[in-house]
């Protein structure tokens, strides 16, 4: 073999994504000066970690061949129902109790529509995000809320030996997900229920029973990436999860997964995720308008596909 | 091998809406027994079948095992009985690994609460696999395995669940020679164990070869049960189709070929095939045969234009082609694929949709589609090809496998080809519509068309063509004319010395 050849062989090996995050981060460290520092770096991180808590569950359920388009809205009136609660009984503990029932009743919803009235994915998570969203804005009246306890902005500007918070509980989320999906059962029939259906019901096992666990895992991590926004913003705001959906299916196309047959990459989907969040990083430092990152972003998926595309044609 | 049959069905009666599937069928398998199951498509063998693997319930009959009477009431009792079905549609799960699907369902627990146990997964895959034979890493997706050997996962897979009667429905249907070779030795070495064997099969070669026992069924009677010893292929094609065909289709005589309609050159793609030369006349069906993997297929669909070629030329009527599929089409090549549901039709579609789908653009110049012309069109190609379906606006998936064919030859027939190719164009059809389908290349070539024919049945290839090409690895090994058409020169050209 020629040191061309050699060369070549081990690029095919080097996924899509990979190229996409180095070649961003080789622009933006030559083009402007704050990006490549240890600061800017953890900053990027740790603004990664709600969209990655969005991403994994949605990793899995895409792999099953559905779609979550609820899943921003349902981070969104977590979030508001949180605050709600937080303050009007001063438990932070309470708050985000109320905040996961909230996510778990959204995304076993999805899942009961989808597996049981075998309504399409998209068209129940539509229903579900406006749901979601009109509830936001009825119970706010489209105003923030504010005045929650100081504990819970903590959970957001907190480090633990020198590490941001933020950043050890997504850790804790990725190596959660990454067992679910390849050391358990259930994970095994999150394969096969986007790969062969026929296999599992060959199997006897009960296909209905596993796709509303695989929403209702995305909805409980939704409700979970709401604590992180409402530390975040220090309140709650009825439209601050809008269009996190769109990053997160936009992530998880970038890192590799495919819309079929269940072949599904969760290191993909963090890398992905990573970097989504380089991108916006960038351009925020560039000074680029966020309606305009929005477009790039799509340009993003779009530019890692077709390098994926072509290289798996070689 | 014993005596006593391992499992029974009598007087099996099962009754669709309008169809009586099966009529009082016996059908008895001993251990270490390979019982062949013959008959046409529709004679009731898939729902003979589905009746023993408790798919489906049958409305009078019953069932024994080793000869005490059981009950059947659904897969979960058949599967008590060590019960399998290999299934055509495999039920694997592409990216999972190959323990992973063996396992599938019966995952082993590790100690570790809700966790599973995946090392042990791949030790006890690894001896499934030891088993048949099958000498590949247990770690492998199924996604990167061929299909004889996604076929075997499934085998070890029923095999592993304690199956003792393994149900196989034409398991060499998608297999090359060799591949076949491999299957048979290992469906031998399951025997040696004990294992019974129902195998459903359309090709006799193989009934005769490999059965213990042979049952034909017709119209949903069991017609005979034989011994391979005390028939023939044209015995038992009698028995399936109730009256003496000639199987043995002979070629009529043709009109000697005219000028040259395809001509390739030199050519070649990466990887796949290399130096490829050939030529096809008007009114001349050329066959071109290889073990499946020589690259047969793939410089089909580089002459069609499906593919990019790195070198050479292909040129029809001395015009050079094979820029693109659009292309090819314009200028009136056909490509009838081996794949028919995946490839050939829109499934879902109706037959007339199918019919006129590549003559769109000469049927209807303005772009503005008029439903009844398109009507029009397709009824005159359905009373041509004589495709059996009530009405052109059936859809496609409700036809036999042998009308499915029709439809995509018929689709290419509104489109004005001048060359045919075929790829396999009698798999998974019965012999009844086979000699149809070869009744109408017939046809084509007595119109002035050009036909390449792939196929793996070589004695297909002897009987329809005129001349063949062999192929080896990605190569033509050679050219066969007339006298010298034979299986045996095929069989030679094609392995490796």
């Amino acid at each position: 073999m020629s040191t061309h050849a050699l060369v070549q062989f081990k690029l095919a090996r080097v996924p899509g994504v990979a190229f996409a995050l180095i070649t961003l981060c080789i622009v933006f460290a030559l083009t402007s000066p704050g990006f490549a520092t240890a600061i800017n770096i953890a900053n990027v991180l740790t603004q990664s970690t709600i969209l990655l808590l969005l991403a994994l569950p949605m990793t899995l359920i895409i792999m099953t061949e559905g779609l979550d388009l609820s899943i921003g809205a349902v981070l969104t009136f977590s979030s508001i129902v949180l605050a709600i609660v937080a303050i009007s009984t001063g438990s932070a503990v309470l708050g985000l109790f109320a905040a996961l029932a909230v996510g778990l009743c959204f995304g076993t919803l999805n899942g009961v529509l989808v597996a049981r009235l075998d309504i399409p994915p998209f068209i129940t998570t539509l229903g579900t995000l406006g749901i979601a969203q009109g509830l936001s804005l009825v119970v706010t009246d489209g105003q923030s809320v504010v005045g929650i306890p100081r504990s819970i902005e903590t959970i957001y500007s907190g480090t633990v030996v020198g590490i941001p918070l933020p950043i050890i509980l997504a850790a804790l989320a990725y190596a959660l997900t990454h067992a679910l999906l390849y050391q358990t059962r259930f994970g095994t029939y999150v394969f096969a229920l986007g790969g062969n259906r026929e296999a599992l019901r060959v199997a006897g096992i009960s296909m209905r029973g596993m796709l509303i666990r695989v929403y209702a895992f995305g909805g409980l991590m939704a409700g979970f990436a709401a604590l992180l926004m409402t530390a975040r913003l220090n309140s709650a705001h009825p439209t601050a999860g809008i269009g996190m959906e769109f990053d997160a299916i936009a992530a998880i196309a970038v890192g590799g997964t495919s819309f079929e047959r269940g072949n599904g990459w969760l290191f993909g989907t963090l890398l992905g995720v990573i970097t989504v969040g380089v991108l916006r990083n960038g351009l925020n430092l560039l000074a680029v308008p966020s309606s305009a990152q929005v477009a790039c972003v799509g340009a993003l998926v779009i530019v890692a596909l077709f390098i994926d595309g072509l290289r798996g044609e070689q | 091998m014993t005596n006593s049959p391992l499992f029974e069905l009598r007087g099996i009666s099962k009754e669709f809406p309008g169809v009586k599937a099966l009529d009082n069928v016996s059908f008895e398998i001993k251990a270490g027994e390979v019982h062949m199951l013959v008959g046409e498509n529709g004679a009731g063998k898939s729902t003979l079948m589905k009746v023993l693997c408790g798919a489906y319930r049958a409305d009078q009959g019953a069932f024994f095992h080793n000869g005490a009477q059981v009950a059947i009431d659904g897969p979960a009792d058949a599967r008590k009985f060590g019960i399998a079905v290999i299934f055509q549609e495999f039920t694997l799960v592409p990216y999972l690994d190959i323990a992973q699907n063996i396992f599938l369902g019966r995952e082993f627990k590790s100690r570790v609460s809700g966790l599973i146990d995946r090392r042990r997964i791949h030790a006890e895959a690894k001896r499934a696999l030891d088993m048949i034979g099958l000498h590949i890493d247990p770690r492998t997706p199924v996604h990167k395995l061929g299909v004889a050997q996604q076929q075997m996962v499934e085998i070890a897979k029923a095999l592993s669940q304690e199956a003792r009667i393994l149900v196989m429905d034409e398991p060499t249907a998608a297999l090359s020679d060799r591949e076949t070779d491999l299957l048979f030795a290992m469906i031998k070495r399951l025997k040696r164990k004990g294992v019974a064997i129902i195998y459903i099969s359309h090709r006799l070669s193989e009934v005769l070869a490999l059965g213990d026992r042979i049952t034909v069924l017709r119209d949903g009677r069991k017609i005979a049960s034989l011994l391979p010893a005390e028939t023939s292929p044209d015995q038992l094609v009698m028995l399936m189709v109730g009256r003496p065909v000639d199987a043995t289709y002979t070629r009529p005589s043709r009109p000697t070929p005219g000028e040259v309609v395809l001509e390739v050159k030199d050519l070649s793609g990466p990887g796949r095939f290399s130096d490829v030369n050939l030529t096809v006349c008007a009114g001349e069906i050329v066959g071109l045969c290889g073990l499946v993997g020589s690259g047969r297929t793939e410089v089909a669909r580089a002459i069609f234009g499906a593919d990019r070629v790195s070198a050479g030329e292909i040129r029809l009527n001395g015009k050079r082609i094979g820029a693109s599929a659009e292309d090819s089409v314009r200028r009136g090549i056909a490509l009838i694929p081996e794949n028919r549901k995946a490839q050939g039709l829109a499934v879902a579609r109706s037959v007339g949709d199918n019919i006129v789908l590549v003559g769109l653009r000469k049927l209807f110049p303005s772009g503005i589609f008029v439903p009844r012309r398109a009507m029009k069109a397709a009824r005159a190609v359905i009373d041509k090809l004589r495709i059996a379906t009530p009405s052109p606006r059936r859809p496609v998936a409700t036809l036999s496998g042998g009308n499915q064919q029709k439809v995509v030859i018929g689709k290419w027939l509104n489109a004005d080809a001048k060359f045919y190719i075929f790829d396999e164009p009698t798999r998974g059809i019965d012999v009844g519509a086979k000699a149809e389908i070869f009744r109408l290349l017939d046809g084509l070539v007595h119109n002035g068309a050009g036909i390449l024919m792939i196929s793996s049945e070589q004695i297909e290839i002897v009987r329809i063509c005129d001349r063949a090409y062999v192929m080896r690895s990605g190569r033509i090994a050679g050219e066969l004319k007339h006298h010298e058409l034979t299986e045996a020169n095929i069989v030679r050209l094609g392995i490796h010395q």
